[in-house]
């Protein structure tokens, strides 16, 4: 993995206000892992690091922690309350004390000798960040949505393409077998010809109205955090709730996109297909620090004339009111994706699968001529493509395509406008107004390193 | 000159004319207790309807308690919408005779808050309001809405539930269509700090609930939907009742300044005097995602939201910037319309009595809609060190389309 290191003049003069070499630590020699009972030597071993040290990351690096192949060595975050925890962590796992903890992401891929990245940031990061591992040449385990725009996706498709290196999205419902299951059966046209697919996420977040300035936690770096997002003031809102902001998410669309759009694509074999046209109309809250909208309906429209319609919960739970929605069980909370056919509907999301007839669950494997990627573990499935060198199962060119229906609705919304997108160049060809909103320009001196 | 002089006369008699001496308005009463007397809505609902423009509004107090109530006789007849915000001692006879009549005639009457709970004996108001609470004798049964928005009656009250739920904030659902007064309105919307009846009846076979919220456990209330409007038809009258809006002693005058509950009266009382709504909805309407509080039971102007955004400061309401926000959006695209919003964005940038934070937010809304002619504006705000971060994320989105 002898990538040159990361040169720091690639974010230009950061200034004193990030201080360089922010390690709380001082960065020791690897503790030999001999030791150590695991089958894998050492020498074989997956060396990884996780950075953003939040519920996601900690779960990832738990997943990761349990397998024998792989040493979790070092950790990077903004917040040294979190930082000190993951240590604790990964030190009690191995009976150490060795995990190494940073606070700036640039100390950590400069002095970590890294195999494989855990990526679990807030969305406004992951571009820069995503693309600093591929440069690296790190394989990475890199949390949903891909990015927080259309051009940041692609930047990080392009970097993983051209340094070679192994991704896999945490869209981990493609490693589910109920998941598998219901896009296999839809794939195999158990449905026929497919007519329309609606597609359920959650409800948006409640305001907690407009909060003051606060001191920001000691230990938590704000601007750090903030990064190539607007320079604001602290004001409480950090871990977590960062989902309900505009600039830092596109609220829980963008969040669960990557999740139920992910397996309705899956099931139409559309990982490489985008709508065509798409409109949009989101219920944008009226005052209060949380400005993501909490109601949101999109339409899109694949090329084949394929419509989906993609919406909060509640929108579908109103529909099945009114009888124009199937009514499958009280956990059903209008969730997930639902593929309508010739045949009749087939619904899947975490409490079932569930079809307008029985009988449609009942085809025996054996007939299914198509095969979908089998994964029992998603992230065991990364580690094995490490070794192979092949494709993951939620590849990044498939994270691209999974969010960026999402990404053109929330621009569907913002502009109310029908917009026709063309998937060659990955712009609008009807609307300079949205084509702008395919990108955020970055504070300085940040931006996303050249590829 | 003394021609045309003239003929402005002629032209502002002959409007007068046309319009009669009520300006074409509808006139609502408003019949109220006197001050202290409990019927504490009565300004708010008077500046409530005389903003829609649409209505002339009258106040008829009645006595104080303990005075003589036989002179109290307000000619209803003279109205088109009776107003109720009264909680007070049972009319004469007489006038409760003549209120009956006025409405099986065909008059209209808006039902607001605690007037749902007056005349607990009087068995014909009951019938005329449809719903209503504070009615131990009547046999009629209590109510709730199921998840569809659908009656569902039952016959006695759980001892230890609360009549009203402590003041709280909740959910409004509008039911089924919403009918008139709804239509255009987002369904659902948040609303602050107000209570919640459990005990009310239903009192008439031919009213409907037009929206409801849940009175949860947790606020003291009976986990159940309970109306929050209704309307009803009596004789040749509609009768409109809104049971929220009940001030009580502690609660926050932000329920009567819902966005929410101001269309709903605004509405509703015209529908109540005509059967049919002609107002036109406002650009800014309530949506669940945040309360929409109008201090001053107005709507906002395109410039009364620039001339307050000015004013933005972190940690005080965001809602002048995210109603222009709303409001780009709205526009669709149509570059007339966000011209005009370019301007008046540029007109705040270079204004010295503009907060730094207001300018930082618009910059974004710049970014999306700004053409060559803010480009030289923003050049400015990045010469100040306060500005130049956001200048410089809108000149990059301009730039980089007009480049195209």
């Amino acid at each position: 993995m002898s990538k040159s290191k990361l040169s720091r003049r690639s974010f230009l003069k950061r200034g004193a206000a990030v201080t360089a070499g922010a390690s709380l630590f001082p960065t020791v020699v690897p503790a030999s892992v001999l030791g150590l009972n695991g089958a894998v030597p050492p020498s074989d071993r997956i060396v990884m690091g996780l950075v953003g040290s939040g519920g996601m990351g900690n779960y990832d690096m738990k997943q990761f922690l349990q397998k024998k192949e792989t040493r979790v060595v070092a950790a990077c975050d903004v917040d040294n309350r979190r930082l000190i925890s993951t240590k604790a962590r990964i030190d009690k796992h191995y009976g150490n004390n060795d995990a190494r903890i940073y606070k700036d992401f640039i100390d950590f891929f400069d002095n970590e000798k890294l195999d494989a990245v855990i990526l679990a940031l807030p969305d406004h990061w992951h571009s820069i960040i995503a693309v600093t591992a591929a440069n690296k040449g790190l394989d990475i385990y890199g949390e949903k949505p891909l990015s927080r725009t259309i051009k940041e996706g692609r930047a990080i498709v392009d970097a993983v393409q051209k340094n070679n290196v192994i991704w896999q999205t945490g869209s981990w419902q493609r490693s589910v077998p109920n998941f598998k299951r219901a896009a296999e059966l839809v794939r195999n046209g158990v449905l026929g010809k497919i007519t329309h697919v609606e597609v359920g996420l959650p409800d948006g977040r409640q305001s907690i109205g407009t909060p003051p300035v606060k001191p920001v936690p000691e230990g938590v770096d704000w601007d750090l955090w903030l990064g190539p997002a607007p320079k604001v003031p602290f004001r409480g809102v950090l871990h977590f709730n960062w989902r309900w902001i505009l600039d830092y998410s596109g609220g829980q669309l963008t969040d669960w996109a990557g999740h139920h759009v992910d397996i309705a694509h899956w099931g139409l074999g559309f990982d490489d297909k985008s709508p065509v046209k798409i409109k949009g109309k989101g219920i944008y809250p009226v005052n209060g620090i949380y400005n993501v909208p909490v109601e949101y309906l999109i339409e899109a429209e694949y090329e084949n004339g394929l419509p989906m319609t993609i919406a909060n919960a509640r929108y579908f739970v109103d529909k099945r009111r009114n009888g124009l929605w199937p009514k499958v069980g009280a956990q059903n909370y209008g969730m997930g994706p639902v593929w309508f056919g010739e045949n009749g509907w087939i619904q899947v999301n975490r409490s079932g699968l569930w079809a307008s007839d029985p009988e449609l669950l009942k085809v025996p494997e054996e007939e299914l001529k198509i095969k979908l990627y089998d994964s029992k573990d998603h992230w065991q499935n990364f580690l094995d493509c490490i070794k192979t060198r092949k494709k993951t199962i939620t590849p990044v060119e498939t994270a691209h395509n999974s969010i960026s229906v999402a990404l053109t609705g929330e621009i569907a919304m913002m502009t109310e406008q029908e917009l026709l997108w063309d998937r060659k160049t990955e712009t609008f060809t009807n609307s300079d107004y949205a084509n702008r909103l395919l990108s955020r320009p970055f504070r300085e001196p940040w931006r996303i390193p050249e590829i | 000159m003394k021609n045309i002089l003239n003929l402005v006369t002629i032209a502002v008699v002959s409007l007068m004319l046309l319009n009669g001496c009520s300006d074409n308005k509808l006139r609502a009463l408003i019949v109220t207790g006197p001050d202290g007397s409990g019927n504490t809505a009565k300004s708010a609902l008077q500046k409530i309807l005389e903003n829609s423009g649409k209505f002339n509004v009258e106040i008829a107090e009645s006595p104080a308690e303990g005075q003589d109530m036989s002179i109290y006789s307000p000619d209803f007849t003279s109205f088109d919408v009776v107003v109720l915000d009264y909680i007070g001692e049972k009319w004469p006879s007489e006038t409760r005779e003549r209120f009956v009549k006025y409405v099986k005639d065909g008059g209209g009457v808006l039902v607001f808050g605690e007037s749902a709970y007056a005349f607990p004996d009087w068995d014909e108001y009951g019938r005329l309001i449809g719903i209503g609470g504070n009615r131990d004798n009547s046999a009629a049964p209590y109510m709730y809405l199921n998840g569809n928005g659908e009656i569902m009656t039952y016959e006695s009250i759980n001892d230890t539930v609360n009549a009203t739920t402590a003041v709280h904030d909740f959910v409004i659902q509008v039911t089924g269509s919403g009918g008139p007064v709804f239509e255009g309105m987002n369904h659902r919307w948040l609303h602050l700090a107000d209570v919640l009846h459990s005990d009310l009846k239903l009192l008439s076979d031919s009213v409907t609930v037009l929206a409801m919220a849940y009175a949860n456990r947790k606020s003291g209330g009976n986990g159940k939907n309970m109306p929050v409007m209704a309307e009803n038809v009596f004789g040749k009258g509609r009768v409109f009742s809104v049971f929220i809006g009940c001030l009580k002693e502690g609660a926050s005058p932000a329920a009567l300044q819902d966005a929410g509950l101001i269309l709903a009266v605004q509405r509703g009382a015209e529908w109540a005097a005509t059967g049919q709504v002609t107002q036109q909805l406002p650009e800014d309407l309530p949506n669940i995602a945040a309360a929409f509080v109008l201090p001053n039971y107005k709507f906002y102007s395109l410039n009364d939201l620039f001339v307050n955004a000015k004013n933005y400061e972190y940690g005080k309401p965001e809602k002048f910037l995210y109603l222009i926000s709303n409001r780009i959006r709205k526009a669709k695209g149509n570059k007339q319309k966000l011209a005009v919003f370019e301007d008046k964005i540029l007109e705040v940038m270079q204004s010295d009595d503009a907060t730094i934070e207001c300018k930082n937010y618009l910059c974004r809304d710049l970014s999306s809609i700004g053409t060559e002619k803010s480009i030289p504006v923003l050049e400015k705000l990045k010469e100040n060190e306060k500005t130049a971060d956001m200048a410089r994320f809108a000149l990059e989105r301009i730039k980089s389309s007009l480049n195209k």
